[in-house]
């Protein structure tokens, strides 16, 4: 059954109607007929196999079911590999059984849906009939006689409401929609807090978070940080020691304690701006962790080169010239924490930062 | 009495008469089972990301039966050693518990990470499809625009799911995206509090987030992605114009049985290389990263790759602070909000823009040839460069470290090539597109290039060429270009034996003769019959 | 280069400073033991043209190891990083020019002459059993992951510089690096990390890398750049092909 039909695009030309309800009607012009009415036309329409089961159509078949079974034993393979493989992941384990549960499962899961698809796409592609039709669009806007009443029938709704009419109406009902609009915004407004000062202060503050007592430095497990634990060319991640110093409470505090080696430490100190001037203790320096870009934590210290490199986005400071920014998008130098020794030979901040830390913001020089 | 038997066979029919007799279902049902649509296989690009989609909202599903969006400080207990005994939000120690304590929790999240990424790339790939052959054009630019949309909400919803777990390189993703709200002018402060509750990191941005993750963003993305396929399926695909294919219809086959059973094996086999990626490739290992803390940063930190341009335009722009009145707007201000700012409205606006200055203000169903339109290939070109390099860029310490090359090198290499590339991308795609139609003009007015040479009579070689056409007496076909793909090679004009098929072995076939359809160009004929109709 | 010199001058200078009581006396070149005298013939022939004669330095050349002590020689000669091809940027990891035992010869020598940190022969880095990972973990998220990454596969430093991948070096390398900072490394001294924080340290990094990569093949852990270039070029490739198959001709 192939069909040609002449490339002539404009139905209701056919010569004599063909009628639908004729029990003997055939099927397929049925369907023909279905498609002329919702103006589609065939223009190629043919079945793969004209002779049903040749050598050719069986293969694919064969082919085709292939992939079905592959899929079903991978699915079954899938649900046995799930529920029977040692899955728990184990102590050490270099190469264990249990380090294949993932690949083995998407192996499974793959080959099953991709038999699938492969088999419905094969298939489609070697047993449904070759066809080419061509459909009529009817896209566009509509037709002027529809616009028009279309048109007109909605210009009578506004007419029949009469907001053109009263102008009255139309003012209180914009006074009355507008503030229910801000009205409904407001939960919103629940999420809003005022920053204070909290973006000017970290925990080295010693009024806010230590009672006025100056805040010494600590490490992430609490111990209280000496000169002699951080040898020459060395570093070390400092914090608050208050509680919770060293947790997310207080994000804006940790700081990089470095232990400069001698004309380095001079240089430093030769270099310091007026604010960081006194804020070395001899070759030790604390400079913020926080990026003044936008507050990776900066932390690739170059102890021959003393430069700190932040990881995100490779902005570069210069240690021994007060946390300057070399190279990369930040523009500001890293604060400087001031510190000293006190009598029991801990490191403690003299103040808080002289500047607000990390990444800049509109009213950052209101401090 | 007699029982009366169950005709089985007459199930289906009796059914569909009864649902009739209730919904009228006759008419419409017959034009969606008719409904003609062309056939390329780059129509098929948008509906990788709708397939990811569908396994997105599959296995999120999965992932939100344990997942707890908790920054609640737990210790962890579970199966993983390395971390054991260490403090961590409940999100982390949840997500831990997910990869390492629930039977094929690793590949679910690891199928739903694979699908996010898939999701994204095949966004861009289609965008890449719908810009270049001018798909965006009237009456389609609503779709041009929320598919725009589509991709922003796509890179939020990824964004936000990649933040959630709360390890320390999505903690740091966050840090970065506090940054950058921050340095909005005038309300910045504001807006970084609103966002976590205070100061970062607070306490309530990963419980805010989910919420995000799981209601808000997938409802307006399903709801968008419903109205994007379902204006495509309104107002027909567009399709490629050929013999037989005018503006006004539409070449191709039938929603049943062809079009739905390919598209049911595509979602099958998307399904599948999803399946396979998240078994067989690693992706996003938290327990490496550890729990979030300030100080924790990795070398090599980046986003996931459809945040990477943000990343590499941030890495890129030079220190450029303002500072006046004692107000700062920070460097980053630039890139992260203005930058994001632009890179929203020029794809929004960009089927307008071109409609203002090409003046075409027409109607289209059928797409353009890339080679056609070559000061959009070239914009596009251009666009796309720009992004790549972004992109890199947001990798670019990974690049200098692998490659040997220095960090810094990258970093210039970036700025510059972002300024210079672009253009030259714009120039090298015109001047190719005008070098392609060049060709196309040579074929018709010449014929195909048998690959024969002869030598004639002065001794001189020349190539045999194969007419498209009856040729005049000067040996030129007079055929005019109307966007048509033109025949390049023999085998195309059915005058060769099509090239070797089979993939182990080949299958040898005879030559097909030249039919009056077969080739996708034939001849003048046809050609003239579509002018004529136009 | 001068800065170099000078750098670890005094990285061992005020080391030995800020060290009291350790490295209390300065040997003579009598009182070489056999080990040492062994490092000095060695010396003497393949690196005195750079250190020059006595370990002192040579200007522009190769700086003072005076103090820099065993642990540094031996991680530089060991992980063939001395003696150098050329003068450049960073020295690089290649097959060692000495064997372990020559190292060792060479290490005593320069101990003997100028002290300097050692690897402490209490810490048992042969067998890690007992070690507490999880410690380990933290501390290397903390002072070593910026540089190194987590994966520990090394990460790139500023103006072509970088942090080498952790994966070729041994348990007594990663301590001897910690103890004597190499190049740009910072010094993390056995007052700063203890013995037994190192050999947790070390522990956690042998075992993340032991551990075969959870849930198939870790692309690399170059972290999310491979992630989305395996997408283009897996998924995208992958499915860009079916379509080609789905809508072409047959």
């Amino acid at each position: 059954m192939s069909t040609e039909l002449p490339a002539s695009g404009e139905h209701g030309e056919k010569a004599e109607p063909f009628d639908v309800l004729d029990p003997n009607a055939a099927r397929f012009e049925l369907v023909k007929e279905a498609l002329r009415r919702d103006g589609i036309e065939i223009l190629h329409y043919e079945p793969r196999f004209p002779v049903p089961g040749t050598k050719e159509e069986k293969r694919i078949v064969r082919t085709i079911s292939f992939f079905f079974v592959l899929s079903g034993l991978a699915a079954l393979g899938f649900i046995v590999a799930y529920i029977w493989w040692p899955w728990e992941y184990e102590f050490g384990g270099a190469d264990t059984w249990s380090k294949w549960y993932t690949p083995v499962l998407g192996a499974l899961l793959g080959i099953a849906l991709g038999g699938i698809g492969i088999g419905i796409l094969t298939w489609s592609k070697k047993l449904f009939p070759v066809e080419e039709l061509v459909q009529e669009r009817h896209d566009g806007a509509s037709d002027p006689v529809e616009r028009r009443l279309t048109g007109a029938t909605l210009a009578n709704i506004g007419d029949e409401t009469g907001i053109a009419r009263r102008p009255m109406l139309k003012r209180a009902l914009l006074f009355g929609a507008a503030p229910l609009g801000l009205a409904a915004l407001m939960p919103i407004g629940g999420l809003i807090k005022d920053p204070g000062d909290a973006l000017f202060t970290t925990g080295f503050d010693a009024e806010k978070f230590n009672g006025g007592k100056p805040v010494r430095l600590m490490r992430e497990d609490g111990t209280l940080v000496r000169p002699e634990d951080v040898s020459v060319g060395g570093q070390i991640t400092v914090f608050p020691a208050i509680p919770g110093g060293a947790t997310l409470k207080h994000a804006d505090s940790p700081t990089l304690l470095i232990h400069l080696r001698e004309p380095d430490g001079a240089e430093a100190r030769a270099n310091a701006y007026e604010m960081n001037r006194g804020s070395q203790w001899q070759n030790f320096i604390a400079y913020s962790k926080i990026c003044t870009h936008v507050g990776c934590p900066a932390s690739l210290y170059e102890q021959q080169t003393n430069r700190l490199l932040c990881p995100c986005h490779q902005s570069q400071f210069h240690i021994t010239d007060n946390a300057m920014p070399i190279f990369g998008p930040a523009t500001r130098a890293l604060p400087q924490l001031p510190i000293d020794v006190d009598e029991e030979g801990y490191f403690y901040a003299v103040s808080d930062y002289k500047v607000a830390i990390g990444p800049a913001f509109w009213e950052r020089e209101k401090k | 009495m007699k029982r009366r038997k169950l005709d089985v066979k007459q199930l289906p029919a009796k059914a569909a008469g009864e649902l009739d007799d209730r919904f009228q279902l006759a008419s419409p049902l017959r034009k969606v089972l008719t409904k003609v649509f062309p056939d390329h296989w780059s129509f098929l690009l948008g509906e990788i990301a709708l397939f990811s989609f569908i396994v997105l909202l599959l296995t999120g599903t999965f992932l939100a039966l344990f997942f707890d969006p908790s920054m609640t400080e737990v210790h962890y207990e579970g199966s993983y050693a390395p971390l054991r005994g260490i403090e961590m939000s409940k999100a982390y120690e949840s997500s831990l518990t997910l990869s390492f304590d629930v039977r094929g929790g690793l590949i679910l999240r690891q199928m739903h990470h694979w699908a996010a990424l898939l999701f994204m790339a095949a966004i861009i790939v289609h965008m890449g499809r719908t810009f270049f052959t001018g798909a965006f054009r009237k009456p389609r630019e609503t779709n041009w625009l929320i598919g725009v949309l589509l991709f922003w909400l796509g890179f939020a919803e990824g964004f936000i799911g990649y933040s959630l777990p709360d390890d320390a390189l999505s903690g740091t993703g966050l840090r970065i995206a506090g940054g950058i709200a921050e340095s909005i002018p005038l309300v910045g402060s504001w807006v970084s509090f609103a966002l976590f509750g205070g100061e970062f990191p607070g306490d309530s941005v990963i419980p805010m987030f989910y919420i995000l993750h799981v209601f808000l963003l997938p409802g307006i993305l399903l709801a968008l992605i419903g109205i994007h396929v379902g204006l495509v399926f309104i107002q027909k695909h567009t399709q490629w114009p050929g013999p037989r294919r005018t503006e006004h219809n539409v070449v191709g086959y039938r929603m049943f049985p062809n079009y739905v059973s390919k598209q049911g094996g595509f979602f099958m086999l998307v399904f599948a290389v999803i399946a396979l990626m998240a078994g067989l490739f690693q992706i996003n290992p938290i327990w490496l990263f550890g729990p979030y803390k300030a100080e924790v940063v990795s070398a090599g930190s980046q986003p996931d790759f459809y945040v990477m341009f943000l990343d590499g335009i941030v890495r890129l722009f030079p220190a450029w602070e303002i500072t006046a009145f004692g107000f700062t707007i920070p460097a980053v201000f630039w890139p992260g909000i203005v930058g994001m700012g632009l890179f929203t409205m020029l794809p929004l606006m960009y089927p307008f823009l071109e409609r203002r200055f090409t003046k075409d203000k027409g109607h289209h169903n059928l797409l353009q040839r890339p080679r056609d339109v070559p000061a959009r290939t070239g914009v596009g070109a251009m666009a796309l460069a720009f992004f790549v390099i972004c992109t890199l860029s947001g990798a670019n310490d990974v690049i200098a470290d692998k490659f040997d090359i220095s960090l810094n090198a990258m970093t210039w290499a970036g700025r510059i090539g972002l300024l210079v590339v672009p253009p030259i991308a714009y120039l090298m795609a015109y001047r190719i597109c005008l070098g392609l139609q060049q060709h196309d003009r040579e074929v018709l007015a010449h014929g195909v290039e048998t690959g024969i040479i002869k030598r004639d009579a002065d001794g001189r070689f020349y190539e045999v060429h194969q007419p498209l056409a009856q040729p005049d007496e000067h040996g030129h076909t007079h055929l005019e270009y109307n966007g048509w793909t033109v025949p390049k090679k023999m085998n195309r004009l059915g005058a060769l034996a099509p090239t070797l098929k089979g993939f182990f072995r080949p299958i040898e076939q005879p030559p097909v003769p030249p039919t009056a359809d077969g080739g996708e160009v034939e001849g003048g004929e046809k050609r003239e019959e579509i002018t004529a109709g136009k | 280069m001068a800065r170099f010199i000078a750098a670890l001058a005094f990285v061992g200078a005020t080391y030995t400073a800020f060290s009291p009581g350790i490295y209390a006396d300065e040997p003579t070149d009598a009182a070489l033991t056999l080990d040492a005298q062994k490092g000095k013939e060695l010396f003497d022939q393949s690196c005195i043209s750079c250190h020059g004669a006595n370990a002192q330095g040579v200007d522009d050349r190769g700086p003072s190891l005076i103090g820099v002590g065993s642990a540094a020689v031996e991680f530089q000669v060991n992980t063939g990083r001395m003696p150098m091809v050329r003068q450049e940027a960073q020295a690089e990891r290649k097959p060692p020019m000495f064997t372990p035992e020559e190292a060792a010869f060479l290490g005593a020598y320069i101990q003997a002459i100028g002290g300097g940190p050692e690897v402490p022969e209490s810490v048992d880095l042969e067998n890690l059993e007992g070690a507490d990972i999880a410690t380990g973990g933290t501390l290397f998220r903390v002072n070593c992951s910026s540089c190194h990454a987590f994966s520990t596969g090394g990460g790139a430093l500023s103006s072509g510089k970088y942090a080498p991948s952790l994966y070729p070096a041994s348990s007594v390398e990663i301590y001897q690096a910690m103890l004597s900072g190499p190049q740009n490394m910072p010094v993390f001294a056995d007052n700063q990390l203890t013995p037994d924080q190192k050999r947790d340290l070390i522990a956690y990094i042998k075992y993340i890398q032991d551990d075969q990569a959870q849930g198939g093949w870790d692309l690399g852990a170059f972290g999310p750049s491979t992630e989305g270039l395996a997408i283009f070029l897996v998924g995208i490739v992958a499915l860009a092909i079916a379509t080609l198959w789905i809508a072409g001709k047959s």
